[in-house]
């Protein structure tokens, strides 16, 4: 990138805040059991589902909204949102090539800044391209039917598989689960669905791209990842929104289930619109992401790099069931401004043998607030488990606050736990050296910054490590000096 | 998060707790008795009437607060304490306790009540005062006004409720300039009666700038003492005494003025059926440096809370923990750091040995807000868990704002390297000699930083002694 592109970017901190004009059915705002039921039969759903929307539904009635985390925000009023909105007339005909797809998406990878090369190997993605509440199109899906493995969206799933889903969902994150999680599942209207049969390595990365653009609408997806025994799938998503000044509620619930020696790798780049220097609007994102290691030696490993959203409340899991299951987490968070930031990961080991591994990188500039919470348990019958936690903060600027709340529970003698953390931040001769070099301030605290988040960017798909670098440059911008 | 633990055990007894607290501090203040001077009187009763007023208010803990969710009450507040603290003592049962290097700068209190007998303050440098606070003078006592129950974090539930009886405490102030070479004692008996007592012993500690001293603060119960070591077997199984249950509730409050060095050595040895809620508060001034050395061996259930505010730049801070546990006790560390200014350090070092059922929780906060730049705060926590049903909770936390810092922590839970047994073994050593010494090594960390010999050679041989007779019980 040359200096005088980096230099535009500089103005122009959130590039994804347009709005799409497009004509979109959306549903009156509240929420009541009417509007599930709406929901439902809009969606054409099998019975089954209402049961589960509205099982869920009263049990959200019932719970109260959390606080125990370190973020503030101005209390949210459910019945202020829309639960349902779609672009109009897309259902029927689906787009089978990425060109076709909502142009937002191509023009976000050129915005990136990401050579024409680079971009063309996306090509090797299939994509499900959910906008607003609705999957618009899902690319590769001839190819990797071939293969077995099923790739659509969830509410296709439930016409076409509905089995599948019936026996998954709600498997691994209960309707009851928590707060945000009930009420997802209660009003969920689009997302993900992968299926991987037994033996199958999926050929090529699944990416589901997230896009919210009605102004009033929350969005609610649903992702399931099911891996039968001896699979592999490596799964990535994105999400982007426009700038608005209120507050927009993203609650999502990924559930994933590996069986016996199957893997799953599940990689996520959040940019949500974070509000603006002044904390004004932004996307709340509360999500619930779990994965599960039911079956021997199976593996789930999350990636994930969080640079947007006004707060983020985020703690994918891992709950390592069968024995010898391995469970990753690496995460790089990024907060600027005025951004809240709550994530870290949970580790709940069961089985024997389990291992688990934590890398967290907190980055906190500006007047920002990063938090990392995290939890490993050892369960009594987890012998011979391990665990290794690290993680690090980066403090730029002296208004950003970096906090790290590790619970640690040990319930046998045969575990080994590690956690380590530190917190600094870029020393004054690491810049002095860069400037001997004639490198500037702000090149040398990103080139740093990339340093300081290597481990996690070498488990990103390739595609998108490089962008995941280049985000995370350009939301440094101006927080330096 | 974590929202699956049960909490369901614990609501039944929120209904009946405010009551409970109640019957506390009813006891409080039975307890408190005016004291003759009518100055210093007035003001104690200030400090009780607010204290009292600020209990009405809350209700005893349960897991559901996050201070204490590790540490279940409930088994304390099936006893109804009574604060009836009288019991004598003759001074050869004490003379076991005391240690030779501080043989006239002693201190004793039975059940929480200063005992003239069994102290000895007879040498002590001019400027400086070992004392209880009701013998103080009203000049004197004056001047404890802007100190005593003045620390921050007074309105915490246990220390409010000690401070809610406060009418004796054991003062040690040291004047301007004070180097006090010889350790001072404070030794706090229980002594179980019939009924379950609640004492709630008080201490504070100024030293003013530039001084220096060294304060032991020992916590242990005679019926175990005269029995001692405390063997960690619930009499209960043995059939041997019946169970005395009892509640320590202490507070020692620390004020380091500028320059001024504090060195404080806590020992915990609380009896298998006691209860000990713990609080040491910590105020440390400019340049100054404090020490603690806090040993938890004994009672069913403890707490300590060891807060300290940094309010001067360049203090150091140095606190080291070591739990050792066994039977069906539970050990809890809550402490916590708090600064204002820059420059400062802290190293902290906290270490727990877990044997059969017992349960040990940690939670080591450090907060670093935007004005303490170039803080440099180290915190490690590790276990050693002995026993599969052995279990251990620990949760590190930093909360930093400000950017150019230096802080880092950590937390291990781990057993007996097996590679570590077997290279011992292979040297002729049989397995429980071969346990032994690694244990005793990993203990020995802690205990070589007590800087008072005589009390590291007790304390290292109440530990193995401890776990000779837990052997013979097994073999």
């Amino acid at each position: 990138m040359t200096a005088t592109t980096a230099k535009n970017l500089i103005d122009q901190p959130y590039k994804y805040g347009f709005v799409t004009d497009v004509e979109s059915d959306t549903i009156p705002k509240g929420l009541n059991e009417d509007v599930i039921r709406m929901i439902s039969a809009k969606k054409n759903e099998p019975e089954f589902m209402l049961d589960f929307r509205l099982k869920a539904y009263r049990q959200w009635q019932k719970m109260n909204e959390p606080n125990w985390f370190h973020a503030s925000y101005s209390p949210i009023d459910y019945q202020d949102i829309s639960y349902y909105s779609a672009p109009k007339n897309n259902d029927s005909e689906k787009k089978q090539s990425l060109d076709e797809v909502d142009p937002a998406l191509l023009e976000t990878f050129e915005k990136l800044g990401l050579p024409l090369s680079e971009q063309k190997r996306l090509s090797n993605v299939a994509v499900d391209a959910v906008f607003d509440s609705v999957s618009i199109a899902t690319t590769f899906k001839e190819k990797l039917a071939k293969e077995g493995v099923i790739f659509c969206s969830i509410s296709e799933a439930l016409q076409e598989y509905p089995e599948i889903v019936k026996k998954y969902l709600g498997s691994v994150v209960p309707v009851g689960d928590n707060f945000f999680a009930a009420l997802n599942s209660a009003v969920f209207t689009d997302g993900s669905f992968v299926y991987v049969p037994k033996g199958v390595t999926c050929p090529m990365e699944l990416s589901t791209y997230f896009r919210i653009n009605s102004g009033e609408t929350g969005q609610f997806e649903r992702t399931l990842i099911v891996a039968e025994d001896s699979s592999h799938v490596s799964y990535l998503e994105g999400c982007t929104a426009p700038m608005y000044d209120t507050n927009q509620l993203h609650a999502a619930v990924v559930e994933l289930v590996a069986l016996d020696d199957a893997e799953i790798k599940y990689s996520t780049t959040q940019n949500w619109f974070a509000g603006d220097e002044n904390g004004k609007g932004g996307i709340y994102n509360f999500v619930t992401k779990r994965g599960k290691c039911q079956g021997k030696n199976s593996k789930i490993s999350w990636t994930q790099v969080e640079t947007g959203s006004a707060i983020t409340l985020k703690y994918p899991s891992c709950v390592l069931v069968g024995d010898n299951s391995v469970g990753e987490f690496y995460s790089i968070a990024l907060t600027n401004n005025m951004q809240q930031a709550d994530t870290g990961t949970k580790m709940v080991h069961i089985g024997k043998n389990t291992r688990s591994k934590i890398i967290s990188k907190g980055i906190s500039a500006g007047n920002s607030t990063n938090s990392y919470r995290g939890l490993v348990k050892m369960g009594p019958k987890a012998h011979g488990a391990r665990n290794y936690s690290q993680c690090d903060s980066m403090l730029i600027g002296d208004n950003a606050e970096a906090n790290t709340f590790p619970y640690i529970q040990v319930d046998n003698d045969t575990t080994k736990v590690e956690h380590e953390a530190s917190t600094s931040k870029i020393g004054e001769d690491q810049l002095f050296y860069f400037a001997q070099r004639g490198i500037s301030e702000e090149d040398a605290v990103s080139m740093m910054v990339s340093g300081f988040c290597q481990e996690v960017f070498n488990q990103l798909p390739m595609e998108f490590a490089s962008e995941a670098d280049k985000l995370l440059s350009l939301k440094l911008e101006n927080s330096v000096g | 998060m974590n929202a699956q633990t049960s909490f369901s055990s614990k609501e039944i007894q929120a209904a009946s707790s405010d009551q409970y607290l109640n019957g506390l501090l009813k006891q409080c203040q039975g307890q408190a008795v005016a004291l003759q001077d009518s100055e210093t009187a007035t003001w104690l009763q200030q400090v009780r009437d607010h204290a009292s007023s600020s209990l009405a208010q809350s209700s005893m803990p349960t897991k559901r607060d996050e201070e204490w969710r590790f540490t279940d009450l409930s088994p304390l507040m099936q006893h109804d304490f009574q604060a009836d603290g009288e019991a004598s003592v003759a001074p050869s049962t004490v003379e076991g306790l005391t240690l030779p290097e501080a043989s006239t700068t002693r201190l004793v209190f039975v059940n929480g009540v200063y005992s003239h007998q069994l102290s000895d303050v007879t040498d002590l440098p001019k400027g400086v005062y070992v004392g209880n606070l009701s013998c103080m003078s009203a000049a004197h006592t004056y001047r404890l006004q802007n100190y005593l129950a003045q620390q921050e974090g007074s309105e915490e539930l246990f220390t409010a409720l000690n401070t809610a009886s406060l009418t004796d405490a054991a003062v040690i102030w040291a004047a301007p300039n004070q180097i006090v070479e010889t350790p001072i004692h404070l030794l706090f008996l229980s002594v179980p009666g019939e009924t379950p007592t609640l004492s709630q012993p008080r201490a504070l500690v100024v030293a003013h700038t530039s001084a220096s001293l060294e304060v032991i603060e020992q916590y242990t119960s005679l019926s175990e003492s005269e029995n001692r070591p405390n063997t960690g077997e619930l009499p209960a199984r043995q059939g041997e005494l019946p169970a005395r249950p009892y509640l320590t509730n202490a507070v020692t409050e620390i004020w380091a003025e500028e320059n001024a060095q504090v060195t404080h050595t806590r020992v915990q040895q609380e009896s298998q059926q006691g209860f000990h809620i713990g609080k040491s508060a910590i105020t440390q001034s400019r340049d100054s440096r404090y020490t603690c050395n806090a040993i938890s061996f004994g009672a069913r259930l403890s707490r300590h809370n060891l807060d300290v505010f940094c309010h001067g730049s360049q203090s150091d801070t140095n606190l080291n923990g070591l739990t050792v546990i066994r039977g069906e006790q539970l050990s809890d560390t809550h402490s916590a750091i708090a600064y204002t200014t820059p420059h400062c350090t802290s190293d902290q070092l906290h270490k727990c040995i877990i044997d059969d059922r017992a349960h040990a929780v940690f939670n080591g906060k450090v907060f670093v807000p935007k004005a303490a730049q170039l803080t440099n705060a180290a915190q490690l926590n590790r276990n050693l868990l002995l026993s599969p049903k052995a279990h251990v909770n620990t949760k590190p936390q930093l909360q930093i704002t400000a950017d150019n810092v230096q802080c880092s922590h950590g937390a291990t839970v781990s057993q007996l390297e097996a590679d570590e047994l077997f290279y011992l073994r292979s040297r002729g050593l049989n397995e429980s000699d071969a346990r032994n010494l690694l244990i005793d090594a990993f203990a020995a960390e802690m205990l070589q930083r007590i800087p008072t010999p005589s009390l590291r050679k007790t304390l290292s041989a109440s530990l193995r002694e401890g776990r000779g007779q837990k052997a013979e019980g097994r073999g």
